[in-house]
């Protein structure tokens, strides 16, 4: 009897080493290991946009700051950028389907990690970050002030024309387009200083790179079974690549996309139309850059069927403070996104003909431990908590 | 930019094409190009090389190459990756002068095993080559 009892203990407890073995040793094989390397290192060497000639400049990120929390550029008088954009909230906020004036078909984007984007807006309509932040101002349901009534405001206000002057050299002028898209890029100049921080997988991930144990120990070993499946069977890593975890890309991730009863969000393909009919490209007259060096994607763009019901690969870093998730807010949770992916309906995504995403089928530890990786992408510390100073707003 | 400049040379590379008498006398130099690799079909052989040399993942790069056989008319490049059976985001534009050709916006957004599909069509006939590139 007690050698039975004695057999049982000794087969579970080798049960559980081999179970645990692949984990706990957990010794990534040398494909594995390369793929995770290709996630950083973070942070990533930043650049100005040669697009925008305020960009980098501290007098333009102050005055980015000043308009980014201003409700004065909405025509109700209540809207600023930060009433869908909180900073305490990841930069979003918090709803399925953001709301300014009028609710609005999406979710709101987080803004963090923006000046690494290739495309902007979960249609990648806009193709800099300057004319992004023109869209919301233009669009009654957000705060539609338009560029004669955002022109009118900064000439008018005492405050305002100072910051322009200050960052653009001269009084706000007559053209009032120009006055638009310089308040575009003064948003962009304090747009791009929100970079995240280093996380814990950015400190597992190099010491990786550079064979420290004792560092990679401290990864807990829940994150790197879900690290695994990440970049492994879980093909993940094919559209959430590199140090930002997104390839800057759309796919059609098997998310439904109805906008509203009988309308459905056409995602990365009008995207595509609203770029070519902007005036506000790389390609128009307000690029900065007279070689257009970055203008490359706009002008080699493809429209195609496929695009249909595509959007953006979202960035992963910080996710965890960003919910809901997905463009129209479908799903609440990291574990709800794990989920979907496990139980996709494959008929459904492969009429495109794209075969990347499969139905996963996870166990309930597999979903988990993808979680507990996706926990680890975020920041140790928060920056320093972002608040207009009391001295820019009143510039003389 | 390139393009402008090509087409400033394509009446020097016209020129060149026809003092050349045979193209394997100078398909034979290409040889020599360093870095280029080859791509051998049956109407044209091809001779390329990216910019920059590695082929990045998710970002753009541009192309050259260079043609031996038959003149071509026009050449088109392309992206596809076979085990997910999508393409490219990007139409590349492709500068052609004579045998020698420039093609920008290329954007592999993905790693993994991709191809390289290089069209080109002449009096000769059409053909299709293909290389084959894995991504890291
Ligand atoms: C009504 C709420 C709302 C307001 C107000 C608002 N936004 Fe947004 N923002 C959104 C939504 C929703 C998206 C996603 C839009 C889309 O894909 O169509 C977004 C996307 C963005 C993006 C793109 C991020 C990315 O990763 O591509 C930026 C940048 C941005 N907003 C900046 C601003 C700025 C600057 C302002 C103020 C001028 C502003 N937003 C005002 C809701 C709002
Ligand atoms: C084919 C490309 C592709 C693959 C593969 C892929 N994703 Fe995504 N992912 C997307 C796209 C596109 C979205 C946005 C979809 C939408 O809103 O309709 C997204 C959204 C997400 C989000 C929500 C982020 C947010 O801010 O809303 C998470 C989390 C996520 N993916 C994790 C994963 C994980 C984990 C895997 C692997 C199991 C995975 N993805 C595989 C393309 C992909
Ligand atoms: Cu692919």
């Amino acid at each position: 009897m007690i050698r039975i009892v004695r057999f049982f203990q000794i087969a579970f407890c080798m049960q559980f080493i081999l179970t645990a073995l692949p984990v706990s040793a957990v010794d990534f094989t040398a494909a594995e290991k390369r793929k995770i390397l290709r996630h950083g290192p973070w942070p990533l060497p930043a650049t100005p946009d040669p697009s925008n000639r305020v960009s980098g400049n501290p007098a333009a990120v102050a005055f980015g700051r000043v308009l980014f929390f201003d409700t004065r550029l909405s025509t109700s008088g209540s809207v600023s950028c930060a009433t869908c954009h909180r900073p305490d909230a990841g930069w979003t906020d918090g709803r399925a389907r953001s709301r300014g004036q009028r609710a609005v078909d999406r979710n709101a984007l987080s803004l963090f990690n923006l000046r690494f984007n290739r495309w902007f807006g979960w249609d990648g309509a806009q193709d800099s970050l300057w004319a992004q932040n023109l869209r919301p101002l233009l669009d009654r349901r957000e705060m539609g002030i338009g560029a004669a009534g955002a022109a009118r405001l900064v000439r008018a206000d005492r405050s305002l024309s100072c910051h322009y002057r200050l960052v653009f050299g001269t009084a706000p002028g007559a053209d009032d387009d120009r006055v638009f898209v310089d308040l575009g890029k003064a948003l962009a100049a304090f747009l791009e200083t929100l970079v995240t921080g280093r996380t814990p997988f950015d400190d597992f991930r190099d010491a990786l790179a550079g064979n420290d144990a004792a560092g990679r120990a401290r990864y807990p070993a829940a994150a790197k079974r879900g690290l695994r499946l990440f970049v492994g069977r879980g093909n993940c890593a094919f559209c959430h690549f590199g140090p930002a975890f997104t390839n800057g890309e759309f796919a059609d991730a098997g998310v439904p996309h109805f906008a509203g009863p009988g309308r459905a969000d056409p995602g990365r393909f009008g995207g595509i139309r609203k770029l070519r009919k902007s005036p506000y490209t790389l390609l128009g007259r307000f690029n900065d850059d007279p070689t257009r060096s970055t203008a490359v994607k706009t002008r080699h763009v493809r429209l195609a069927h496929s695009n249909f019901g595509e959007f953006r690969v979202p960035g992963l870093r910080n996710a965890a403070l960003t919910g809901p998730y997905m463009h129209a807010g479908s799903l609440k949770t990291l574990a709800d996104t794990i989920r979907h992916y496990s139980t996709l309906d494959e008929e459904r995504l492969h009429a495109g003909g794209e075969r990347i995403l499969r139905r996963l089928d996870l166990s309930g530890r597999e979903q988990a431990d993808l979680v507990a990786f996706l926990d680890t992408l975020t920041e140790a510390e928060s920056g320093p908590k972002v608040e207009v100073k009391s001295e820019d707003l009143f510039c003389r | 930019m390139i393009r402008r400049r090509l087409r400033g040379s394509a009446v020097a590379a016209a020129f060149a094409l026809v003092l050349s008498a045979g193209s394997a006398t100078a398909c034979e130099r290409l040889q020599d190009w360093a870095g280029a690799r080859k791509i051998a079909g049956k109407t044209w052989t091809v001779w390329w090389l990216s910019e920059p040399a590695a082929i990045p993942v998710g970002a753009h790069f541009s192309v050259r190459f260079r043609l031996c056989g038959p003149p071509a008319r026009q050449v088109r490049l392309g992206g596809w990756m076979p085990d997910h059976r999508h393409g490219m985001n990007y139409r590349p534009g492709v500068a052609l002068a004579g045998r020698r050709g420039v093609a920008e916006g290329l954007l592999f957004h993905m790693p993994g095993r991709w191809q390289l599909i290089l069209e080109i069509a002449g009096a000769a006939g059409r053909e299709k080559l293909t290389a084959e590139a894995v991504l890291e």
